[in-house]
């Protein structure tokens, strides 16, 4: 089974793959490539930043990058204010010609945790010039609702701090951001395996976003498949339907003509 | 005037791609700021600077 039988839709734009995956802390372009083949991925995000000035050439991540395959996220990533994202979106918008936006408002270096009224205003901002708005929160459902109700066109809620893989440490806080959501719920940030993808997406989570796990992977490209399967895995289970958990076992084998050793008095009779 | 978040000579009359041509940048592949305009680094407009201007210029790099 290959085939996911459901596709997301962000924004307007139908996608099958529900792995979207981040192009930094790679070794090199090639094995960026190569990952984010392997991974079926498309939508990848990129960074915004100053050139160096008086500096020979640079290598060019969008020549890297087939744009007909994916749809370039670009973020925001080291703003600390509002203004800060705004301007780096205008920037953004006009270096790649796509009006997508991961929006981050980090005032945090240590744990790198989003400005949740700073990533509000912002897009608000935003999305009255037009962009389309993915921003970068904690598990805050309320804050979530207001971001939707901002126009925006998801919400990102992170399963742990940027690049720590620790993977899903508040679920129950994921379920309340899911519980009623009118647009796609992509967790992103600090999965570490798979599992977490896959876990994920069981809770109900449309899609993930991954940068790190597979980048710093020892096989970043068989790590890309993993994740990729591992998305997979946690959709498929979703559209199932989990069974109920219980608090004491239930046998999965008939309780009824279960040979049992003779009974002696009906032996010695 | 100030680049890049640093200090830039101003020179009466420079103009924006005199300014990158200056600064050795090569302007596909980039975008340009000049104060609240935004540019694809091809399309920026040959405009005169003033000293006051605050310019920027950025490329897409990776990220997560």
């Amino acid at each position: 089974m290959n085939q996911i039988p459901d596709p997301l839709t962000i924004g307007g734009t139908t996608f099958t793959s529900r792995l979207m995956l981040g192009t930094g802390k790679y070794h090199d372009f090639g094995l960026m490539q190569a990952a984010l083949e392997a991974s079926g991925t498309q939508i990848v995000t990129v960074a915004i930043r100053r050139v160096e000035l008086k500096a020979p050439g640079h290598d060019g991540l969008l020549d890297a990058l087939n744009l007909d395959q994916f749809q370039l996220l670009p973020n925001t990533a080291g703003c600390r204010t509002a203004e800060e994202a705004v301007r780096v979106a205008k920037l953004a918008r006009a270096a790649t010609g796509v009006s997508w936006l991961k929006l981050e408002v980090i005032p945090d270096p240590k744990f790198l945790l989003p400005d949740p009224i700073g990533t509000l205003r912002a897009a608000e901002i935003l999305v009255g010039e037009g962009f389309t708005v993915l921003p970068y929160v904690q598990a805050d459902a309320v804050l979530a609702r207001l971001l939707e109700a901002a126009g925006c066109a998801t919400v990102m809620p992170l399963a742990s701090p940027i690049g720590t893989g620790k993977g899903l440490r508040s679920p129950e806080l994921i379920r309340t951001v899911l519980d009623g959501a009118g647009v796609p719920v992509v967790v992103d940030a600090g999965l570490g395996v798979p599992s977490d993808a896959a876990q994920a997406l069981e809770l109900g989570a449309a899609a993930v976003l991954v940068n790190t796990a597979i980048a710093e992977a020892d096989d970043p490209v068989a790590m890309a498949q993993a994740f990729a399967l591992g998305v997979q895995a946690g959709r498929l289970a979703y559209l199932a339907g989990r069974m109920t958990s219980r608090d004491s076992a239930s046998p999965s084998s008939p309780v009824s003509g279960v040979v049992r050793l003779p009974d002696p008095e009906l032996v010695d009779g | 005037m100030q680049v890049n978040g640093e200090p830039h000579p101003y020179t009466p009359s420079l103009t924006l791609h005199q300014l990158l041509q200056q600064l050795a940048v090569a302007p596909d592949r980039v975008a340009i700021a000049v104060n609240d305009d935004f540019y694809a680094g091809g399309q920026a407009p040959d405009c005169e600077l003033a000293a006051e201007d605050v310019v920027e210029i950025v490329r897409v790099i990776g990220g997560g």
